[in-house]
C-alpha cells in the first residue's frame, strides 16, 4: 500500500513541474519572439484585407474592359490600352514655393483629363457623349482601385521585409476604412454603367430645376448657365452639363460670369453634397457660408478668390451624405431633402437680396443622368 | 404616385443591401406622377410617357433608389 500512495505522489509531483517548465519556457518564448508572433498575427490580417483589395481592383478593371469592348466595339483589344490608364500618373508641381501653386495644379489636373477623354473619345470613337463620360468614370475609378491596393501592398511587404511590427501595426488600424473605401468605389461601377444619377447629383439635380425652360449657355468647359427671372430678381443658374457624368468647371464658370461678363452678383448660392459625420442621417441639410465645393481645391480657389475681391457673399447648403450613398445610386432619402433645399434657396434669396437684385445659383457635383 | 407599381427587376446594389431604382415622370399639366422601374437611358429632365390623365408629354423629373422589401 504505501508504495502505491508513493507512486501517485510521484506522478503528481512529475504532472506539475511539467507544467512548470512549459510555464516558464512559454514565457521565455513570449519574451524573445513575442512582436514576431504578433506580426505574424497582424501580418496575417493585412494579407487578407489585401486579397480583398486585389478582388476588388482585378473586378474594377475588367468592368472596364467590358465596358469599353460592350459599347465602342472599339478598335482592337482595348485591355493593354486600359492597362496602361491604369498605371498612369499625375505628378503634382513642387511646393517649396507655393506662390501661384493653384494655376499650376488646375494646368496639370486640366491636361490630364483632356488627356484621359481624348483617349476614351479615341477608343470608343462612336459613342455617345455619355458612353465616354461613363466610360471616364469607371476608368478613373478602376485605377484609384489599382492604387489603393498598390499602396497597401507597398507597406504591408515594406512591414514584413523590416519586420517592423509598428508599420504593420499603422497599416491594420487604417485597413477598415481603406476597406470601406474600396468597396465604395467598387460599387459604384454598377450605377456608373447603367447611367442612373448618383447621391452627389442632389446639387445638380437642384439646380436643373430652375433651369429647365430657359436657354442654354456654356460658360466653362462641360458647365452650363441659364439666366431667368426669379421672384424680381435676375437669377443665374449653372451645373455641369448633364446627362453627362461630368463635374464641369464652377469655379472658372463663376469667375467668368462676374468678370468677363460683368455680372455685378448680389449673392451666390452653392448646393452641394456633403460627408456627413458617423451618427448624422443622410439627407440631413445644413446651412453655411463659404463656397460649398469639393475635389482638389482648384474650383474652390476660384470662387473665393472672385467672391472675396468683388464682395459677393457666398451661401451654402449642404445634403449630408456618405461616402459609399455619394457615388451609388441616389437614395430616395436624399431626394427627399429637395423641398427642404428648395424652400432654403427661396428664403436666402428672399432675405439676402432685393428686387432688381442678381443672384448666381450653383449645383455642384457629378451630373450623371441629370439634364437640364 | 397613383399609378400601379410593377416589381421591377432587382437594379443597382450597395454594400450589401440590394435596390429597385426607380423613375418618376410628372406631368407639368395636371401633376400627375407616375412611378416605375428604371430603364437604362432614363434621365432626369428627359421627356417621358404622355400623361395617362391628360394626355400631356410628361418629364422625368427624379430617378432614386429604395431598398428592396423582403417578403415576409
Ligand atoms: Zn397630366
Amino acid at each position: 500500500m504505501p508504495a502505491l500512495t508513493n507512486m501517485s505522489l510521484q506522478f503528481g509531483n512529475n504532472v506539475s513541474s511539467l507544467l512548470n517548465i512549459v510555464w516558464l519556457l512559454s514565457f521565455f518564448v513570449f519574451i524573445v519572439y513575442g512582436q514576431r508572433i504578433q506580426v505574424y498575427i497582424v501580418g496575417n490580417d493585412i494579407s487578407r484585407a489585401l486579397n480583398k483589395l486585389k478582388l476588388m481592383k482585378d473586378r474594377s478593371r475588367k468592368e472596364a474592359v467590358d465596358y469599353f469592348n460592350g459599347t465602342g466595339k472599339a478598335s482592337g483589344d482595348p485591355t493593354t490600352r486600359i492597362d496602361e490608364f491604369l498605371e498612369y500618373v499625375t505628378i503634382m508641381p513642387v511646393d517649396l514655393d507655393p506662390q501661384g501653386i493653384v494655376g499650376k495644379i488646375e494646368h496639370i489636373t486640366e491636361t490630364r483629363d483632356e488627356r484621359v477623354r481624348s483617349e476614351v473619345r479615341k477608343m470608343l470613337p462612336s459613342a455617345e457623349p455619355i458612353k465616354v463620360s461613363v466610360a471616364e468614370n469607371i476608368l478613373e475609378i478602376a485605377s484609384s482601385l489599382n492604387m489603393i491596393h498598390k499602396i497597401v501592398r507597398h507597406y504591408y511587404l515594406l512591414g514584413k521585409k523590416t519586420n517592423s511590427y509598428i508599420l504593420l501595426v499603422q497599416l491594420q488600424m487604417i485597413m477598415p476604412q481603406v476597406l470601406m473605401e474600396a468597396d465604395a468605389l467598387i460599387n459604384a461601377v454598377d450605377t456608373f454603367k447603367l447611367g442612373q444619377p448618383v447621391g452627389d447629383g442632389i446639387g445638380p439635380i437642384i439646380a436643373s430645376k430652375y433651369m429647365l425652360t430657359a436657354p442654354k449657355q456654356v460658360v466653362a468647359k462641360d458647365t452650363v448657365m441659364t439666366v431667368s427671372e426669379y421672384k424680381g430678381r435676375t437669377l443665374y443658374v449653372l451645373k455641369a452639363e448633364g446627362p453627362m457624368g461630368y463635374v464641369g468647371e464652377p469655379g472658372v464658370a463663376i469667375q467668368r460670369v462676374i468678370e468677363e461678363m460683368n455680372v455685378p452678383l448680389n449673392a451666390i448660392i452653392m448646393v452641394d453634397a456633403a460627408l456627413k459625420l458617423e451618427g448624422e442621417k443622410t439627407g440631413d441639410v445644413a446651412e453655411g457660408i463659404g463656397a460649398a465645393i469639393g475635389g482638389i481645391g482648384t474650383d474652390k480657389f476660384r470662387i473665393e478668390e472672385v467672391s472675396s475681391k468683388h464682395k459677393v457673399p457666398v451661401y451654402a447648403i449642404l445634403v449630408k451624405q456618405s461616402i459609399l450613398e455619394a457615388i451609388t445610386v441616389m437614395r430616395k432619402e436624399i431626394t427627399d431633402a429637395s423641398d427642404r433645399v428648395h424652400t432654403l434657396i427661396g428664403n436666402l434669396i428672399e432675405e439676402k437680396t432685393k428686387e432688381g437684385d442678381k443672384v448666381l445659383l450653383a449645383g455642384i457635383g457629378n451630373t450623371l443622368g441629370v439634364g437640364q | 404616385m397613383s399609378s400601379p407599381q410593377p416589381s421591377p427587376p432587382q437594379q443597382g446594389t450597395s454594400g450589401k443591401a440590394k435596390f429597385n431604382v426607380y423613375t418618376i415622370e410628372e406631368c407639368p399639366a395636371c401633376g400627375q406622377k407616375t412611378k416605375r422601374a428604371f430603364q437604362v437611358g432614363d434621365y432626369i429632365t428627359k421627356d417621358g410617357a404622355n400623361c395617362s390623365k391628360c394626355g400631356n408629354a410628361t418629364k422625368i423629373t427624379l430617378i432614386y433608389a429604395e431598398p428592396v422589401v423582403k417578403a415576409k
